[in-house]
């Protein structure tokens, strides 16, 4: 794998529409919409009806949880904002163990 | 078709003789220790694995038709033991569908001792895959700490990217520190098969006490005692690409920056910058009583010279 050197941002971010996203998600359109108007689902920015591609990755890990684990989406809502936590952590935490150890 | 006999009691950590109550609970408590969106980055790959076998075996144990059937040709067989089918094939009816890691629509992959018994869960069960709407994966950033000499050099370094894929990647000589890299191609899957986006390699330089970075120049102290900054010498010098001898010259002041051409960074029309080796005086700390001698010697030599102006402070 050979790497090139880029400056950033490379491509435009993507975003999906409401309907790319309940197809990305395996949702009927109205499932999405109700997912939308309870807060556990957000378009980038107000009333723009576009979804960023981390939206779409959050919604289907939200599902997966649902299907696996039987809690309901907005459980899941919160269990994935706490992972996205954990992960920030556990990044920030290697970055300052490689720099204590540089 | 041979295929290897599964052990899902093994699986699940529960006896032959378990109620349906307890195979439920061990399941429900292994689902949530191994689910896959939970554990740490680097090892979401491996815990995808764990937990479709664990869903496997749920789906199997976890019906009362399904356990029976099982338990009927499960007899004597070992975890990994070769196991033939029993003739007639899958029992046709309702066909199972453990539920798979990957994305919710993905098809379910079983192991092919689970289909030889039940048959295999057709794919796009939610709904089919007409009218799919495919899209590009999102791009994924990632970090990468390299040393000096990786730098001077180039070189393949090895990283694990979210879901504990990893990777090698060549890094080109020359980068810097906050240099973003672009791996085409690396980053995620696109949602519904579409194509996958980049990775984004942001690369940090090491911290190398030895060594100071000035533009494309590198700079580090040489410590000289005073004879060797009088009277000049040849030191070795440990640079990034390796050990040299600096000559230094006779009469070299405190401060004084001393250049080994083309031994800095890479510059981007592929010549280096300069090493400036800064001299530093250093004196003994204990000096024995000869060396205190010699200086007492050389402070009688110098009162003995007209007072020079003391240029700079020791």
């Amino acid at each position: 794998m050979s790497a090139s050197l880029a400056s950033r941002p490379l491509r435009a971010e993507v975003y999906l529409s409401t309907a790319q996203l309940a197809a990305a998600s395996s949702l009927r359109p109205e499932q999405l919409a109700r997912l939308i108007r309870a807060g556990l689902i957000e378009p980038r920015a107000p009333g723009t009806g576009e979804f960023t591609l981390s939206t779409a990755a959050r919604l289907r890990r939200m599902l997966r949880l649902r299907r696996d684990l039987h809690v309901n989406l907005a459980g899941a809502a919160v269990i994935v904002d706490l992972v996205e936590r954990l992960d920030q952590q556990e990044i920030e935490l290697g970055r300052l163990r490689r720099a204590a150890s540089a | 078709m041979a295929v290897k006999f599964r052990d899902y009691y093994g699986v699940l950590g529960v006896p032959r003789s378990a109620t349906a109550d307890d195979i439920k609970q061990a399941y429900r408590k292994l689902a949530r220790a191994h689910h896959p969106d939970l554990q740490p980055i680097a090892e979401r790959g491996r815990a995808a694995e764990r937990f479709k076998e664990i869903n496997e075996a749920y789906e199997v144990l976890g019906d009362v038709d399904r356990r029976a059937r099982y338990d009927a040709v499960a007899a004597g067989h070992a975890s990994g033991a070769d196991f033939t089918p029993p003739s007639g094939g899958p029992r046709a009816g309702r066909t199972a569908r453990p539920g798979g890691w990957q994305d919710v629509d993905d098809a379910e992959d079983v192991s092919d001792f689970f289909a030889s018994l039940f048959g295999r869960p057709r794919g796009g069960g939610r709904g089919g895959r007409e009218g799919r709407v495919v899209f590009p994966g999102a791009d994924v950033e990632a970090e990468l700490t390299v040393t000096l000499p990786n730098v001077l050099r180039g070189g393949r370094h090895r990283i694990t990217v979210d879901g504990g894929r990893s990777l090698d990647v060549d890094i080109p000589a020359g980068v810097r520190d906050g240099t973003v890299l672009r791996l085409a191609g690396q980053g995620e899957r696109g949602p519904g098969g579409g194509p996958p986006g980049d990775l984004f390699l942001h690369v940090r330089l090491a911290k190398d006490p030895r060594y100071r970075i000035v533009g494309h120049d590198l700079e580090m102290d040489v410590p000289l005692w005073p004879w060797q900054a009088v009277l000049g010498d040849a030191v070795q010098l440990d640079t990034p690409d390796g050990r040299v001898t600096l000559r230094v010259p006779a009469g070299t002041q405190g401060g004084r920056r001393l250049r080994l051409r083309g031994r800095g960074l890479p510059r981007p029309g592929g010549r280096r910058g300069d090493l400036h080796a800064v001299a530093r005086i250093r004196i003994p700390e204990r000096p024995s009583a000869a060396e205190r001698a010699a200086y007492e010697a050389l402070r009688r030599a110098a009162a003995a010279q007209a007072e020079r102006p003391a240029r700079g402070t020791a």
